[in-house]
């Protein structure tokens, strides 16, 4: 998933950004609100992790005000202020999921992967194509019961297929996924992942779709 | 005298009405006393003249009449000219004392002889004495002093009658006007009263009179500087929350970072105990912050509303938090119960306390029951029953009894404080009615008073 992260403690962001790559994950991290405003019209996002209190505004205004502008985007608020009537109201105002500063890095591991999955159409971790078997949850991969691994990039690329296993996914929107792991994206960087995948998991796991992009194969079925 | 007071002081209306009523009646009385002296002053003049007129009138005409008399001595009677009551009579003598004339009503007066000239009072007549041929004839008119009495009273009764009947229609007058002229008043003093314990709005003074809008602007000041206040409070405590906590989230994050990034030696175990230390601090901090805010004040909300929602929540959270769902056995009316002045976010914080503490230092292998209904929150675990003398005192900052979980001591000194703020009563009892072991926390969320309590039942 490409993450937005608006966060201005500069210690607690960098520990959060740092838990979201380990997490395979590519993540903007934003300081400021307007940072975040022109970062969130310039790419697309699958999440965005907010702080409430930051020093250009209150998070919760940037929230109003893309969901205002219909925009779909899941958002995790991380904040410091605990009251119910807090929670509630960012709630309301959009938010997907609310977690109360100082919290657990791996809990909030597991609730990007809970909106994740929500927001991919099948909140249930585990998923089947073919024979193989992924865990969303546990970010593991299995084919005929055997488990292979898979690393930070190769997992951003195929979690893509696995969260829309229907869906034709263009060459661009797969850099969109690899885009925030700090290195340059060749021409050929998606091909090139793409080929280590099919490596691991057999050639059929993923379809090219002749100048249009690529989908979900289901390995080992018939036909 | 009390009673009097207890009656003037309960009612303005009751106080103004009364008040007005009595003073107008002592003044009508006053005024006719006055009216009746002056009146006795004049009816005594008119009748005295009315006296010295007679005598004065007959005396000429007794003169005449005596000397055209053909017998001596014998007494002559003026016939009546017709039936009436005689209210002046005279009599002529001679110097001798001898009757020689007088009106048909003077025997019963029966005058008194030898009167000095002039005006004489007796103890039942009012006399005028008038004599001439040298002292030979002398005529005395005469009047009953009662007849005086009599006029004057019935003057001064009949200016005092019509008080028996002023005084209701002027009570009833004072009333209605006192009522209309008090309306605002009673108004202003209604919104007062309806409003919730919490509701801190400016109270509307449109149409207040004169005498009361100072009063209710001077209300609205007080409500206004109250609401800085608490919103001032609110607001430094959830600055300090945030203060607080967002570099303790930082340390544990990055703490928790360096665990994962560690390979698993002698440096990640130490790793583990700053982990460990700062999950306690953060604790702490929490639980200190939320006991600053029970004891802060704004405990109250401006409007009502039902605490089923803000259970649910308290509820989902920790469930997620701690997976505590199976260890409860929750009832929630199903429209969130009647609506409670208590603050959601007191009640979050309250609520979440008492749930915790039973989840911790209840049994585990049996569900803590969680209960809401009208007018009552109850929070019951079974397992070890807690003595009367420590059941006192667990309400005490950092008292945590005979127990060896974890935890800051600080739950029921939280859950005490917010129901004493609140003006509620908690309620703490060990073992739990009806069952064998046990301890149960009830707040009775409707009591409503300024006065609250925490009482022990063993």
């Amino acid at each position: 998933m490409r993450i937005l992260l608006i966060e201005d403690d500069p210690v607690l962001g960098m520990a959060v950004r740092d838990q979201i790559v380990a997490g395979g994950h590519s993540v903007d991290w934003m300081k400021r609100l307007d940072e975040a405003t022109d970062g969130i019209h310039a790419a697309v996002y699958d999440l965005v992790l907010l702080d409430l209190m930051l020093p250009d505004g209150r998070g919760l205004d940037f929230l109003k005000a893309l969901r205002a502008a219909g925009d779909v985007t899941p958002v995790i608020i991380l904040t410091a202020r605990d009251q119910i009537s807090d929670r509630i109201a960012g709630l309301n105002a959009g938010a997907d999921d609310y977690l109360v500063k100082p919290f657990d890095l791996f809990e909030l591991s597991a609730r990007i992967g809970a909106v994740g999955r929500r927001y991919s159409g099948n909140p249930n971790p585990l998923v089947t194509a073919g024979d193989i078997e992924v865990d969303l949850a546990a970010r593991s991969v299995r084919r005929s019961g055997k488990s292979i691994q898979l690393t930070a990039r190769e997992w951003a690329l195929f979690e893509a297929f696995v969260q829309r296993p229907n869906v034709l996914l263009s060459k661009a929107q797969l850099e969109e996924r690899l885009y925030s792991f700090d290195a340059q994206i060749e021409s050929n960087t998606i091909e090139v992942y793409i080929a280590r995948l099919r490596k691991k998991l057999g050639a059929d796991a993923i379809k090219t779709v002749r100048g249009m992009g690529y989908r979900l194969g289901t390995p080992g079925s018939r036909g | 005298m009390t009673l009097l007071r207890g009656f003037a002081r309960s009612s303005l209306r009751r106080r103004l009405g009364g008040g007005l009523a009595a003073g107008m009646a002592v003044l009508w009385l006053a005024a006719s006393t006055v009216a009746g002296l002056v009146l006795r002053r004049e009816v005594a003049e008119v009748f005295d003249s009315a006296l010295q007129e007679v005598a004065q009138r007959v005396l000429p005409l007794a003169y005449a009449e005596v000397l055209a008399r053909d017998t001596d001595g014998a007494t002559q009677r003026m016939a009546p000219v017709g039936p009436h009551r005689e209210y002046i009579t005279y009599v002529v003598r001679d110097v001798q004392g001898r009757e020689l004339l007088q009106s048909s009503d003077a025997d019963p007066l029966r005058i008194p002889r030898d009167l000095p000239p002039g005006f004489h009072t007796t103890d039942r007549l009012r006399t005028y004495t008038e004599a001439a041929v040298q002292g030979t004839i002398i005529v005395t008119t005469a009047e009953e002093l009662t007849h005086r009495r009599a006029a004057v009273m019935r003057a001064v009764a009949a200016l005092i009658w019509p008080l028996a009947a002023l005084v209701p229609i002027a009570l009833l007058g004072v009333w209605a006007a006192v009522r209309l002229s008090l309306k605002p008043v009673v108004v202003f003093r209604r919104a007062i009263e309806t409003r919730g314990r919490g509701n801190l709005m400016p109270i509307a003074t449109e149409g207040l009179p004169d005498e009361i809008a100072p009063v209710a602007t001077s209300v609205n000041a007080l409500i206004g500087r109250l609401r800085g206040t608490l919103e001032a409070e609110r607001s430094f405590t959830a600055n300090s929350a945030h203060e607080l906590r967002t570099p303790i989230a930082a340390a544990l994050a990055q703490t928790q970072r360096l665990i994962a990034e560690l390979p698993d030696d002698p440096r990640c175990e130490r790793a583990r105990s700053i982990e460990t230390a700062l999950r306690r601090l953060s604790r702490l901090s929490e639980k200190l912050l939320q006991l600053a805010k029970a004891e802060g004040g704004g405990l109250l909300a401006e409007t009502p509303a039902p605490l089923g929602p803000v259970l649910r929540h308290v509820i989902e959270d920790l469930d997620r938090q701690t997976a505590c769902g199976d260890a409860l056995d929750v009832s929630i009316p199903p429209d969130g119960g009647p609506p409670s002045d208590l603050d959601p976010d007191a009640f979050a914080v309250l609520a979440r306390n008492l749930i915790e503490n039973a989840i911790k230092h209840g049994d585990p292998h049996r569900p803590s029951t969680v209960r809401l209904t009208d007018g009552l929150f109850e929070v019951s675990n079974h397992g070890g029953i807690v003595p009367a003398d420590q059941l006192m005192r667990l309400t005490r900052p950092f008292e945590r009894g005979r127990t060896t979980a974890e935890g800051s001591g600080l739950g029921l000194a939280i859950a005490a404080a917010i129901c004493r703020g609140a003006g509620l009563s908690l309620e703490l009892t060990s073992p739990i009615p009806g069952e064998v072991d046990g301890f149960r926390a009830t707040v009775h969320l409707g009591s409503g008073s300024a006065e609250s309590d925490t009482s022990t039942r063993r």
